[in-house]
């Protein structure tokens, strides 16, 4: 139990002092996080709509597609991602290997599923009389979208904290592509795995306090959306 | 004029409406009536430029229009079950209005035009979840009626409604009418609504037009097991016998027209005899859509309604609850 005190004392210190790895960790982690999350969003909301609005040859395989890549193991595309991105790789004239752009670009291709299925699912709640009424009121076609989007605008905020939660707690992909170095590609999730298996439980402890603390956030954020759309 | 021709549409293959012809004339005040599942919402969906007609044309003065043009400005629709959107009513209104570019002033006068017409003004800053069904059905077709549609249909306007309500709705809409050319399609299953307030009743029956007046409409199913021409279909508690060389599913349709009304049953080649009690006599001018006459509805084992004459009615003194006799023959009953 000592051991479990002397490690909140040191993380609580360390989060008070304003330690500069400890921020520098945790600024990074925010900013994969928010680069991500626009990224995926931006592409899996548009997706999504179009996967439950617009009738397509293969729409159905499409779905089946992206609701199995949400199952994707993270490691495995972190191994996939690093194939593409090392030196003989591909990609590898890119230079992103062991960059933050490189976790980045892993946490899009993470949450952009995400982003469409739940924003698909988001979407095919809506009644569909909203969309007739939208049309026979006269409403054109991106009108009409926009109108049914409207409409579930709270789901559809509840799809980009879901995604932007899932970006900011990703280990796997991170890890392989970013190389855990210090002040580079050091996030809250790898960084904490490093001090526990090094032992300063302490330093782990303090980041994780911070990873809960985004966790926390996003799902009081998620909350107050979800209980505003029941209104 | 808005026009169905040579329409017929599916559902997973399964016909639901066929229609050889159907228009609604510009200024027109269109009544169709049918039991629920007669294909009335889906023709006012194919009117309202909602859904793609299986195979046919629809057709606005003359030229054929599709789904996502803009003809769809010219005819707005209101469901059964209107929704309104998450927002304000005023933000409800002004809908149709923005999107048709409409300035800040005219959005303004309209609105407050048509809210006070349908007495929703008190309503205007409310939400949906704060309104009644009844007041969702005002607001929606106080919405619809906002952008000043050309043709304007109405999926049983009236069923949320009380009577006060619903006779505000049919005063502003025939206020409305005066005010300008608008014409109306209205699908109701109340006979009594359509006569009430339109000048041409049409009849849907399993999605087809009847060829007769819209009274009188039984679906049926006509077995192999008779011979003949001469068939019998139960309907209600009695066997209606028709001609036909018609075999399974069907309508029945009996003209009010072609029903003898009488006290005692009379000695006659008419295959259908039937005695009830009277139960309304209804009483509708030629403007009124009935074609005039007396409208006499008895139970004879099932509802039928017989037109008769002012002097047939005093002559058998005819009044509800007094007994009578319905002949009609069987070469006077229509299948179809």
């Amino acid at each position: 139990m000592d051991f479990l005190a002397e490690g909140f004392r040191r993380a609580l210190a360390l989060l008070f002092s304003g330690d500069a790895e400890v921020y520098g960790i945790a600024l990074l982690t925010l900013k994969i996080g928010i680069v991500a999350t626009v990224l995926a969003c931006g592409l899996g909301l548009p997706l999504g709509f179009a996967l439950a609005t617009r009738p397509f040859w293969g729409r159905r395989a499409a779905l089946t597609v992206v609701n199995t890549a949400l199952a994707f193991p993270t490691v495995v595309l972190g191994l996939l991602l690093y194939s593409l991105l090392s030196r003989r790789g591909p990609l590898g004239a890119v230079g992103w290997l062991y960059t933050w752009q490189a976790i980045a670009l892993g946490d899009v291709l993470l949450a952009l599923p995400i982003a469409a299925a739940l924003a698909a699912a988001a979407v095919q709640g809506v009644d569909p009389r909203i969309r007739r009424t939208a049309e026979t009121l006269g409403a054109g076609r991106w009108r009409t979208a926009w109108t049914v989007a409207r409409e579930a605008r709270f789901a559809l905020a509840a799809v980009i904290t879901t995604a932007f939660g899932h970006v900011v707690a990703e280990i796997g992909s991170a890890m392989t592509v970013g190389g855990n170095i210090r002040g580079q590609t050091r996030t809250l999730t790898t960084a904490v795995a490093l001090y526990t298996s090094q032992g300063d439980f302490g330093l782990a402890l303090a980041l994780g306090l911070i990873l809960l603390l985004l966790a926390l956030l996003v799902n009081v954020a998620l909350q107050t959306l979800q209980g505003r759309g029941h209104a | 004029m808005l026009e169905l021709v040579g329409v017929r549409h599916e559902y997973d293959g399964r016909v639901v409406l066929d229609l050889e012809r159907f228009a609604v004339a510009p200024g027109a005040a269109v009544a169709v009536v049918g039991p629920n599942g007669s294909g009335k919402s889906t023709l006012l969906r194919l009117l309202a430029l909602l859904e793609r007609p299986t195979a046919g044309r629809v057709l606005l003065d003359g030229t054929v229009v599709t789904p996502g043009g803009t003809a769809r400005r010219h005819v707005t629709l209101v469901e059964q079950r209107p929704i309104l959107f998450r927002a304000t009513v005023r933000e409800n209104l002004e809908f149709g209005l923005q999107v048709r570019g409409i300035r800040r002033a005219e959005v303004n006068r309209r609105i407050e035009n048509v809210a006070g017409r349908l007495a929703i003004t008190p309503l205007l800053g409310r939400r949906r979840h704060e309104l009644s069904d009844g007041e969702v059905q005002r607001v929606a077709v106080a919405r619809a009626l906002a952008v000043e549609p050309d043709v304007l249909l109405l999926d049983e306007p009236a069923s949320s409604a009380d009577r006060a309500a619903a006779l505000t709705l049919y005063r502003t809409l025939a206020e409305e009418r005066a005010r300008r050319p608008l014409a109306v399609c209205l699908a109701s299953h109340q006979l009594e609504d359509a006569y009430r307030w339109a000048d041409d009743v049409r009849a849907l029956a399993d999605g087809r037009l009847s060829p007769v007046t819209p009274e009188n409409l039984f679906r049926v199913d006509l077995t192999t097991a008779e011979s003949g021409d001469l068939k019998r279909a139960c309907v209600g508690t009695v066997e209606i016998a028709a001609m036909t060389d018609k075999i399974g599913p069907a309508i029945l349709a009996v003209p009010p027209t072609d029903i003898f009304v009488s006290r005692e049953p009379l000695a006659s080649s008419a295959r259908n005899t039937f005695q009830g009690r009277v139960t309304s006599l209804a009483r509708r001018g030629p403007g009124g859509g009935g074609g005039g006459g007396v409208h006499v509805t008895a139970d004879v084992g099932v509802e039928l309604i017989a037109v008769v004459t002012e002097e047939a009615v005093r002559d058998l003194a005819l009044a509800p609850g007094s007994p009578v006799v319905f002949s009609f023959k069987a070469s006077a009953v229509r299948v179809f």
